[in-house]
């Protein structure tokens, strides 16, 4: 028997499909597998992320309950909150707070110790638990829009 | 006296001498001249080309010094390829070789591994339309898989009477890959994607290295059981090298015992292309589906590749693709080469690697398929 009734004969057709597709499968499901490793690894060598992912959902909880603002700033406290926006830009995204300092000093920024004491406890500059400070892009435009108060936003830092 | 001389010139290999013979002599030193002068998988044809002339010489049956006579020293050695016993040490040295880092860096890659396993099972098809038994088909199909030792394990397990031709196919074309894959890679490609530049890959730390292995020994035998001795030696070759407190093993797989399988296989393998049993159709038929197995591996391969790209934001290289035949590292090589005539600044090695070694793993799992679903014709 030859040609296609050879093939129809053997089952071959069935056989091909049945056979790539679990060759196909079975390394899907691996490549699947090991995409995510590193990522469970991850989690594994660092658990404190873990920690931070199920207090961070139960901050981001208490943060939609309450919404009554404690602090209010005022619009000379806002600018002068944009003028250190616009120095961080300058910066790496992980900066030294004593550089922001010296920067705020040389552009003239107004009362800026107590200012960037706001920044601060306010969350909108972090610590990065490795000496230097970031900026919080998403709590900066929450503040300067005002539709959240430092209070609450310090409590959900914390 | 005189009849003395005459019964000893009967038993002479000249005397006794065949076309086939000599056929089979000038293949294994044109083997031979491949692998010294050329440089073509040395390693396999020297071996191979020598056991070839080792098999020809024409000898009287009753001596017990022919391959298939039980009780010859060769018929000892041959029963590691018989049982594939060699093929699994094989693997071991292999597992022991390799770096899967490349692989676990970006595992989409591994999608083109499988992709080249169809060339498999269209040769398997394109076999039983030839006349041949389905579990002589899956025999031959596995010859696209680009894995000389996994061809030879599923012969032997399926159709051993076919393990010459097959295996002399299998490494033969494994050799011809830089001039089996650039024409069928350029003609499905345009210069435009030969030219992608791939993606820096990640770093790998060492206890994703240690743990791959473990992972994937478990999914692809859970999945395929008959792949069992092939991948339980090549994951294991590959925990001892990423263990690093089993160091002494790992060279010692990748070294001694893979340079000794080799050996043996090679030899055993060539003297079993004895001219009245290798110079039958069939082993026409077998050549002939094996180079097209080649380039059908190769073409799904690249062509898979292109498909990947119409959903991946970062492209990948299509030529990448031709790596999924497992002929590891020659097809990676080629890829790199063929990139680089397009751009000479180009480096794919690296990222070639990884479909290569996917191709391993799928030909392994693809021969442990069809092991399994031929198995019931074969007892």
């Amino acid at each position: 028997m030859y040609g296609l009734e050879a093939i129809n004969a053997n089952n071959g057709w069935a056989t091909s499909v049945v056979g790539i597709t679990i060759v196909f499968s079975g390394l899907v499901v691996l490549s699947l597998v090991i995409s995510q490793l590193y990522k469970a690894l991850d989690l594994y060598e660092n658990p404190q992320k873990i920690r931070d992912w199920f207090s961070r959902a139960k901050r981001s909880d208490k943060f939609l309950e309450t919404e009554v603002p404690l602090f209010v700033l005022t619009e000379e406290q806002k600018e002068i909150i944009k003028q250190f926006a616009l120095l961080v830009r300058t910066l790496e995204d992980h900066f030294s707070l004593p550089r922001l300092f010296e920067l705020a000093q040389i552009s003239g920024v107004k009362n800026f110790h107590s200012n960037l004491n706001i920044l601060l406890k306010s969350a909108i500059i972090f610590p990065d638990k490795e000496g230097f400070f970031c900026w919080d892009q998403d709590m900066y435009i929450k503040t300067i829009s005002n539709r959240n108060s430092l209070k609450k936003m310090e409590d959900n830092r914390k | 006296m005189e009849a003395l001389f005459l019964q000893f010139f009967h038993n002479t290999g000249f005397y006794l001498c065949d076309y086939r013979n000599i056929i089979m002599i000038l293949v294994g030193i044109i083997f031979v001249y491949l692998g010294i002068a050329k440089d073509y998988e040395p390693l396999l044809l020297v071996p191979i080309g020598f056991g070839m002339l080792i098999g020809n010489i024409p000898i009287f049956t009753g001596l017990g010094l022919g391959i298939y006579e039980p009780n010859s020293v060769l018929h000892y050695l041959y029963f590691g390829v018989t049982q594939g016993i060699y093929p699994p040490l094989i693997f071991l040295g292999i597992g022991a070789m390799t770096d899967f880092s490349t692989l676990l860096s970006r595992p989409v890659l591994m999608l083109l591994g499988a992709a080249a396993q169809a060339g498999v099972f269209i040769t398997f098809l394109g076999a039983l339309a030839l006349g041949f038994a389905p579990h002589e088909a899956a025999s031959i199909g596995i010859i696209g898989g680009a894995d000389g030792p996994t061809a030879i394990f599923l012969t032997a397990k399926l159709a051993p009477q076919l393990i010459g031709p097959i295996a002399v196919a299998a490494y033969s074309y494994m050799a011809l890959v830089p001039v089996i894959q650039p024409p069928i890679m350029r003609l499905l490609t345009t210069r435009k994607e030969r030219l992608i530049r791939m993606e820096e890959p990640r770093e790998v730390s060492k206890r994703e290295k240690i743990i791959f292995p473990i992972v994937a020994f478990l999914l692809c035998c859970f999945l395929a059981p008959a792949a069992l001795p092939l991948l339980g030696m090549l994951c294991f070759g590959n925990l001892l090298k990423e263990a690093v407190v089993t160091e002494r093993l790992a060279v010692t797989a990748r070294t001694t015992i893979i340079d000794t399988a080799t050996i043996l296989l090679g030899v055993t393998v060539g003297a079993s292309t004895q001219g009245d049993v290798f110079l039958t159709s069939s082993s026409v038929g077998i050549f002939v589906l094996g180079a097209g197995s080649f380039c059908v591996a190769t073409a799904t391969g690249v062509l898979f590749a292109k498909f990947m790209n119409l959903f991946l934001k970062s492209k990948i290289n299509p030529l990448l693709g031709a790596a999924g035949v497992s002929a590891v590292p020659d097809s990676a090589r080629v890829v790199q080469v063929v990139g680089q005539q397009e751009d000479p600044t180009n480096f794919l090695l690296m990222h070639a690697m990884a479909p290569n070694v996917s191709g391993v793993i799928g030909s392994a799992i693809a021969a442990g398929v069809l092991w399994s679903l031929m198995a019931s014709k074969v007892m």
